[in-house]
């Protein structure tokens, strides 16, 4: 869907302003130079039809959406409170992209004219991504120590996403593009650290758990991070109501880890954790519910022409 | 202006501005936080390796040398390791001492841009020893005057190295004067008194088997100098000019069970001191002790720590604001830091660094950015001995004598 991540802030600074263009040249591009009004074809209408072709192609829909995601991660620069010589051993960590649901809730208020949408979609959305790293020690014959730390976050945010939508097809059921931006809030965030090990150096072979460590890691993300967002979905035309199966994938462009307090949770730093400095992508699918806003009357359809 | 362009205006303003104050509030990377706070464990994947750190300077690009001692397979006593990390704390290069040059001993020290500390070979006799920043190879001299167990050493500008090591045939904790050269310029002993179980502990001290003395030595501002060790079968504060037979004067312990586990001189009389006794800890962040003698005094109870804590004791400024920190080991396995107002005695706060794993105090220093670097040992999987260091920002250490 996208290319490369891209990672230098100025290239990162000139995506968000031109998805800004987008978003002007798209909401004005509906009228003509000048700023003079469409002119409306004269005598092609009645007056009714004339109203319900404004009404057709002018529209606020206000809705309810919500599903579930996927996040992952892309590591811009990797972090380890246990160091080793890199000849010896490594200490990167092993990401599980797109493995673990998140969910997410959102509120939508969209401005409809001629198969256009201007939409923001202010959203509660819980993410949830892990990591493991793996220690080994070993040594003469049979001693030797395998312990692996599993690191579970859990991230809460409020994302604040303003998206273009390109609809297309017939009336009744309206598939659509779209294309944004984000700007996203931290709420509320926890790690848990578990530990499993194999243990052969006590005379056997002894596999065990420990934990989880469970923490408040608020402080170890960022307050605020930005993205794009790209997708489509599909509109269904039921009376004034609009329903909605809508994908999404968020494609994030800064840091979303606290650089600053990286090292701050001694419980954390403690058990060999430091987060790196990472972009987090969500692919997230929704089924919502929009009703129209303005003429909203008995006896009309919104978009079902008839 | 009509109301269409009105709305247009204020759209695009709307987008703009919420485009710039997104911009303004991500985060990015910043070097300077790599540096300024960090924690980092330096670990090695063989199962048997062993290392026991022992101080930390920071060498003049903005990294740090631990010094450490390692255990050795077949022998007693510890061999030297030594490890570099960048300014940020990653691991850059080690150098690994062989088994002829045994027991490293603090302070590690920077004179010009080389870094000393003591040794000795296998025969116990003491050596100087010295790396550069770069861990280019180790060197060691020689001594003018042979002197055997290095214990513990210090540096001013006037005096070099103060050493106190002890000489197991006179049976006498031995405090010495020596240049960067490895010349001693002056030299003194005095007897630890008759019999094995006096020496005992200090044999296990040296071969790690039994309890970590708290041997210290330095000078005072007054010019006298002191040393804590074994004198008259206590372990003692002793005051000395380093020519006398006798001791300038001595504040005994109780044998091995009481005395001073850290002392730092303040002022002509004043010390910030911690003393043992069956066990228990005490701090004295502002105690008048007479170069003549006294009697050991006590200051709080710290029932937190470990018995008989291995305790370092640091002085630092920030802002004009004198402040003394005592790092020592305590009971939850961490190492903790805490934080007295050096005019007034005053406790100011503190703060336990470590998780899960033990961890156990080496030393600590002020950093050139106003931090504090905190080295110390952790027990990873609760077993493997590994070099830690907790870097402290100026600001963490501002918040925490506010």
């Amino acid at each position: 869907m996208w290319a490369a991540k891209i990672k230098n802030q100025p290239m990162k600074k000139l995506y968000l302003l031109l998805v800004c263009a987008v978003l002007v040249i798209s909401a004005t591009a509906q009228e003509k130079p000048g700023g003079k009004k469409r002119k409306k074809p004269s005598g092609a209408y009645n007056k009714q039809n004339n109203e319900n072709e404004k009404f057709l192609n002018k529209q606020w829909w206000l809705g309810l959406k919500g599903g579930i995601n996927l996040s992952n991660t892309t590591v811009l620069k990797s972090y380890s409170v246990i160091s080793r010589d890199e000849s010896t051993g490594t200490t990167d960590k092993k990401y599980e992209d797109f493995k673990q649901l998140g969910s997410q809730v959102s509120l939508e208020a969209s401005f409809y004219i001629s198969r256009f949408s201007l939409s923001f979609q202010p959203t509660y959305q819980h993410a949830v991504f892990s990591y493991s790293n793996k220690y080994e020690w070993t040594g003469t014959g049979t001693n030797n120590l395998t312990l692996t730390y599993n690191q579970e976050q859990k991230v809460e945010h409020l994302q604040l996403p303003f998206i273009i939508k390109y609809e297309f097809g017939g009336n009744k059921l309206r598939p659509y593009l779209q294309i944004g931006g984000y700007s996203a809030i931290l709420l509320n965030a926890v790690k848990a650290v578990t530990i499993t090990g194999v243990d052969n150096a006590s005379g056997g072979t002894n596999e065990f758990v420990d934990g989880p460590i469970t923490v408040g890691a608020d402080d170890l993300f960022a307050n605020s991070h930005w993205g794009l967002i790209g997708g489509g979905g599909v509109y269904y035309n039921v009376g004034n109501v609009r329903l909605n199966l809508d994908v999404m994938y968020k494609y994030g462009m800064s840091n979303i880890t606290s650089t600053e307090n990286r090292y701050s949770n001694d419980r954390l730093a403690g058990v060999g954790d430091a987060m790196d400095d990472l972009t987090l992508d969500n692919l997230a699918i929704n089924i919502g519910c929009l009703f129209p806003l303005r003429f909203l009357e008995n006896g009309f359809k919104s978009l079902d022409r008839k | 202006m009509n109301s269409t362009m009105l709305k247009k205006i204020l759209f695009s303003l709307t987008l703009t501005s919420a485009a710039f104050l997104v911009l303004r509030c991500t985060e990015e990377s910043n070097p300077k936080f790599d540096t300024e706070s960090f924690t980092h464990i330096y670990d090695d994947e063989d199962f048997n390796a062993s290392y026991l750190p022992i101080d930390i300077v920071q060498t003049p690009d903005g990294g740090y040398l631990v010094l450490c001692a390692q255990r050795l397979d077949g022998s007693n006593f510890t061999s030297i390791y030594i490890l570099k990390t960048d300014k940020a704390g990653k691991f850059v290069a080690e150098l690994k001492g062989s088994a002829e040059f045994l027991n490293p001993v603090g302070r590690f020290t920077q004179v010009d841009n080389t870094f000393y500390f003591f040794c000795m070979d296998q025969a116990t006799v003491t050596y100087l020893a010295s790396v550069d920043a770069e861990l280019t190879g180790l060197t060691t001299t020689p001594l003018s005057q042979q002197l055997t167990y290095p214990a513990v050493s210090a540096f001013n500008s006037t005096d070099g190295f103060i050493l106190e090591s002890f000489n197991s045939e006179a049976r006498e904790s031995v405090i010495s004067t020596v240049s960067t050269t490895g010349t001693v310029t002056r030299s003194k002993g005095y007897g630890i008194g008759v019999g094995d179980d006096v020496d005992e502990p200090i044999i296990n001290h040296f071969i790690r088997t039994g309890r970590k003395l708290p041997f210290q030595v330095g000078k005072l501002p007054s010019g006298q100098y002191f040393f804590t060790g074994f004198f008259n079968y206590t372990f003692s504060l002793v005051f000395t000019d380093i020519a006398a037979d006798d001791p300038l004067g001595t504040v005994s312990g109780t044998q091995d069970d009481a005395g001073y586990s850290a002392i730092l001189p303040l002022s002509e009389n004043k010390f910030a001191t911690a003393t043992f006794s069956f066990g228990d800890n005490y701090f004295m962040p502002n105690e008048t002790i007479p170069v003549a003698g006294d009697t050991m005094e006590f200051g709080f109870n710290l029932p937190e720590l470990v018995p008989n804590a291995n305790v370092k004791i640091h002085r630092a400024t920030i802002d004009t604001k004198n402040f003394i920190v005592y790092a020592s080991d305590t009971k939850t396995k961490q190492i903790g830091l805490f934080f007295y107002d050096e005019l007034t005695g005053e406790f100011l706060n503190s703060r336990y660094l470590g998780f899960s794993n033990p961890f156990e105090i080496a030393n600590l220093i002020t950093t050139a950015d106003g931090g504090l670097a905190v080295c110390g040992t952790t027990y990873l999987a609760g077993r493997f001995p590994r070099i830690c260091i907790f870097k402290l920002s100026k600001d963490e250490v501002t918040s925490a004598i506010k």
